[in-house]
C-alpha cells in the first residue's frame, strides 16, 4: 500500500473519531426480574412511558423490548428478538423513544420484518427516515369522503362490491378457500394505477411468503410493494407489531399526497398473538380469553385508513384485512369485532369454492359500504343492472328447484343469471381491466351473450375481449380514460360484440 | 384480603416511626407475632427490602453506587457525593463503591432507578457502533 493511501485512510479515521460526540447522559435503568415466552418483567424504570423502546444490555448484546404494562413498581415488556439472551438481571435501559420503523422509497420492492430489518438478501436499507408505529388516526378535519376507486380487477368485486381509495374492506372466509388470492390479485392489478401497496404477513407459513413474493416479482408487482413479514416461527411480539409498523410504512407514502394499499394477513392471527401476549402479561382474558382491549386493537390500527383532502395532501391508505372464520362462523368475537370496524367485507363460501365459482364471493352477503360512489361512470351505468339482476337471479334459482311449468321471462332471467354468474369466474393472477370489465358487463347485461351456451361463456369473454383489443381500442381507452359510458361507446361496443359473434359463430347456439 | 408485603412494610414503618427503645423493641415484637398469626413468616425478608425502600423514600435517602476501575480517593468520593445529592434531590446518599477494572476508566454512577455511564468501557463501543456504520 502506498504511503498517500495510508495518510487517507488515518485521516478519515481520525475525522470520523473528531466528529463523535459522547454523551454521559443520565438515563432511567432497570434490571430484569423475569423473562420468559417473549415477555420480560423488569424492575425500577420508574419513568418508563407506555409503548417506550426499551434496551435490555445482555452478554450477547442489545435487545429490544417494547412497555406495554406499567405496574407499582414493575414494568411489563414484550422482547423483540431473541429473549433467550436475556437473563435475570439483566440492565435494561429506557430509551425514551416509541418503537420506530424505517421508512421511504427505499423500502419499495423490498421484504422485511417489521423492525425494518431486510429479509430478501439484498443490500442493507439506506433509509434515514423513521416512523413511530403506532399513531393517532387522521382526525375529522383532514379527511374527505372516499370517492376514487382501487380497481381490484376482479369483475366480481369491482361491478359488485366496489373498493374506493381509503376503504376498509374486509376479506372473510374460511381457511384455504382463497382469500389471499383476492388481496394478491388486487395488487397486482396495481400496476400503473398510481398506488404503493404493503402486503403484511402475519403468521403466515415462511413457504407461503415465499410463493407470494415470487408471484408478486414474476409479475412486476414487486416495483411498487413492501412486503412484511412476521413469520409463523417469529415470537408473538412480532407478529402484534407487524401491522403497526406496514402502517407506519404506508403513511410515509400518505404523507407524500400519495395512494397506498394495504393487505393486513391475517387480523385473526394477530388477535391470537395479542392473545398471547396478554394472556402472559396476566391481564385478565375475556369472551374466547381474548383481553378486552381486543376491539381497540383492530379499530386504532383500521381506523389509520383514510382519504385525506386535498389540504392535506390528498393521499389516501385503503387496507385490506382479512379475517379466517373457523367453518364459516362469522359470528364469533374477532370476525364480528372486524366486521364492524370496516366498511364493508367481501365474504368467500365454501360451497361456492367447490362449485367451482372461483373467487368463491358470495355477492349476496358481500357489501361495500362506500357503494358506487367508488366506481367510474361508465362501470356505474353497468353495474346497477349487474346487481339487480344477480339479486333477482339467486331469488328465482332458489324457487325454479321445486318447479318445472316456468313462464317465458322467468326461464329468461334465469339463463340470463347462469350467464352473469359464469362471467363471476375468474383465474387467480389474471385481473381484468376495467375498461374490459365494462364491455363484459355490457354485453351480458344487455342480452348480447344470452344466445351462448352457459358452459361457452368463458370462452366467448376471453374471445370477446382479443377481438376488442384489435378492434376497438380506441374506444375501450376512452372509456378508460374519461371514465364514462357515451352513446357512440355503447354503439362501439355492439359493434365490436357482433363482429365478433360473427366470427365465432361456430360457439353460439343455432336458434332454430 | 391477603395484605401485601407492600402494605405490612408501610404498617410497620407507620408504627415505629417517633417510638425509641423498649417502645420500639415490643411494636416489632408485636408485628413479628402478627406475621407468624398470618402465617407470612416466609415473606419477611422481602417485607424488610420494602421497609427499607420505604424508609429511604421517606427520610429521602437515595442509594448509590460508583462504579470505578480504580479504587476512589477520599476527596472524589465527596464531591461525588455530594453531586449525586443534587442531582437526585436527596438529603442523604447510601454510596456503595464497586472497583471494576473491567470497565477499563471512568465511572458508572447509578442512584435510584437511574444511570450515568460514564465509562471507559461503554465509550470505545460507542466508538466502534460509529465507524462500522
Amino acid at each position: 500500500m502506498s504511503s498517500h493511501a495510508k495518510d487517507f485512510i488515518v485521516e478519515q479515521l481520525k475525522k470520523q473519531i473528531q466528529d463523535l460526540e459522547f454523551d454521559n447522559q443520565e438515563r432511567s435503568f432497570g434490571k430484569v426480574i423475569e423473562v420468559g415466552d417473549g415477555i420480560a418483567k423488569v424492575s425500577g424504570l420508574s419513568e418508563a412511558m407506555m409503548s417506550e423502546m426499551l434496551e435490555f444490555k445482555t452478554e450477547r448484546g442489545s435487545v429490544y423490548g417494547v412497555v406495554l404494562n406499567l405496574n407499582e413498581d414493575s414494568v411489563g415488556a414484550i422482547v423483540l428478538g431473541d429473549s433467550s439472551w436475556i437473563k435475570e438481571a439483566d440492565e435494561v435501559m429506557a430509551t425514551k423513544r416509541i418503537l420506530e420503523v424505517p421508512v421511504g422509497e427505499d423500502l419499495i420492492g423490498r421484504v422485511v420484518n417489521p423492525l425494518g430489518a431486510v429479509l430478501d438478501g439484498k443490500e442493507e436499507l439506506k433509509s434515514d427516515k423513521h416512523y413511530p408505529i403506532e399513531k393517532i388516526a387522521p382526525g375529522v378535519i383532514t379527511r374527505e369522503s372516499v370517492k376514487q376507486p382501487v380497481q381490484t380487477g376482479i369483475k366480481a368485486v369491482d361491478a359488485m362490491i366496489p373498493i374506493g381509495r381509503g376503504q376498509r374492506e374486509l376479506i372473510i372466509g374460511d381457511r384455504q378457500i382463497g382469500k389471499t388470492a383476492i388481496a394478491i390479485d388486487t395488487i397486482i392489478n396495481q400496476a400503473g394505477q398510481k398506488m404503493k401497496c404493503v402486503y403484511v404477513a402475519i403468521g403466515q407459513k415462511e413457504s407461503k411468503v415465499a410463493n407470494i413474493v415470487a408471484k408478486l416479482e414474476q409479475s412486476g408487482a414487486m416495483k411498487y410493494t413492501i412486503v412484511v413479514v412476521a413469520g409463523a416461527s417469529d415470537p408473538a411480539s412480532m407478529l402484534y407489531i407487524a401491522p403497526y409498523a406496514g402502517t407506519a410504512m404506508a403513511e410515509y407514502f400518505l404523507d407524500q399526497g400519495e395512494d397506498v394499499l394495504v393487505v393486513y394477513d391475517d387480523l385473526s392471527k394477530h388477535a391470537v398473538s395479542y392473545r398471547e401476549i396478554s394472556l402472559l402479561l396476566k391481564r385478565p382474558p375475556g369472551r374466547e380469553a381474548y383481553p378486552g382491549d381486543v376491539f381497540y386493537l383492530h379499530s386504532r390500527l383500521l381506523e389509520r385508513s383514510c382519504k385525506l383532502n386535498k389540504d392535506f395532501g390528498g393521499g389516501s391508505i385503503t387496507s385490506l384485512p382479512i379475517i379466517e372464520t373457523q367453518a364459516g362462523d362469522v359470528a364469533a368475537y374477532i370476525p364480528t369485532n372486524v366486521i364492524s370496524i370496516t366498511d364493508g367485507q367481501i365474504y368467500l363460501e365454501p360451497d361456492l369454492f367447490y362449485q367451482g365459482n372461483r373467487p368463491a364471493v358470495n355477492v349476496g352477503i358481500s357489501v361495500s359500504r362506500v357503494g358506487s360512489a367508488a366506481q367510474i361512470k361508465a362501470m356505474k351505468k353497468v353495474a346497477g343492472k349487474i346487481k339487480l339482476e344477480a339479486a333477482q337471479y339467486r331469488e328465482l334459482a332458489a324457487f325454479a328447484q321445486f318447479g318445472s311449468d316456468l313462464d317465458e321471462a322467468t326461464k329468461k332471467q334465469l339463463e340470463r343469471g347462469k350467464r352473469l354468474f359464469e362471467i363471476f369466474k375468474q383465474d387467480q393472477y389474471a385481473p381484468v381491466a376495467v375498461e374490459d370489465q365494462v364491455l363484459i358487463y355490457y354485453a351480458v347485461s344487455n342480452g348480447y351473450m344470452d344466445d351462448v351456451p352457459v358452459e361457452r361463456i368463458k370462452d366467448f369473454e376471453l374471445a370477446l375481449l382479443n377481438y376488442a383489443h384489435d378492434n376497438a381500442r380506441a374506444t375501450l381507452d376512452r372509456v378508460k380514460k374519461s371514465g364514462q359510458l357515451e352513446e357512440k361507446d355503447e354503439s362501439d361496443f355492439q359493434q365490436a360484440i357482433q363482429g365478433c359473434k360473427d366470427i365465432l359463430d361456430y360457439l353460439i347456439k343455432k336458434n332454430d | 384480603m391477603k395484605a401485601s408485603d407492600k402494605q405490612y412494610a408501610r404498617a410497620l414503618f407507620d408504627l415505629t416511626q417517633n417510638q425509641k427503645g423498649a417502645e420500639l423493641n415490643k411494636t416489632i415484637k408485636d408485628f413479628a407475632r402478627l406475621l407468624l398469626k398470618h402465617n407470612r413468616a416466609v415473606s419477611l425478608n422481602r417485607i424488610i427490602d420494602r421497609f427499607q425502600n420505604i424508609w429511604n423514600q421517606e427520610n429521602s435517602v437515595v442509594k448509590a453506587e460508583i462504579i470505578s476501575a480504580h479504587k476512589l480517593n477520599d476527596k472524589t468520593k465527596e464531591f461525588l457525593d455530594e453531586h449525586i445529592k443534587k442531582l437526585a434531590q436527596a438529603k442523604e446518599v447510601a454510596v456503595d463503591s464497586k472497583v471494576d477494572p473491567g470497565i477499563l476508566g471512568g465511572l458508572i454512577i447509578k442512584y435510584g432507578d437511574r444511570i450515568i455511564d460514564a465509562g471507559f468501557k461503554s465509550k470505545l463501543r460507542s466508538l466502534k457502533q460509529s465507524i462500522q456504520n
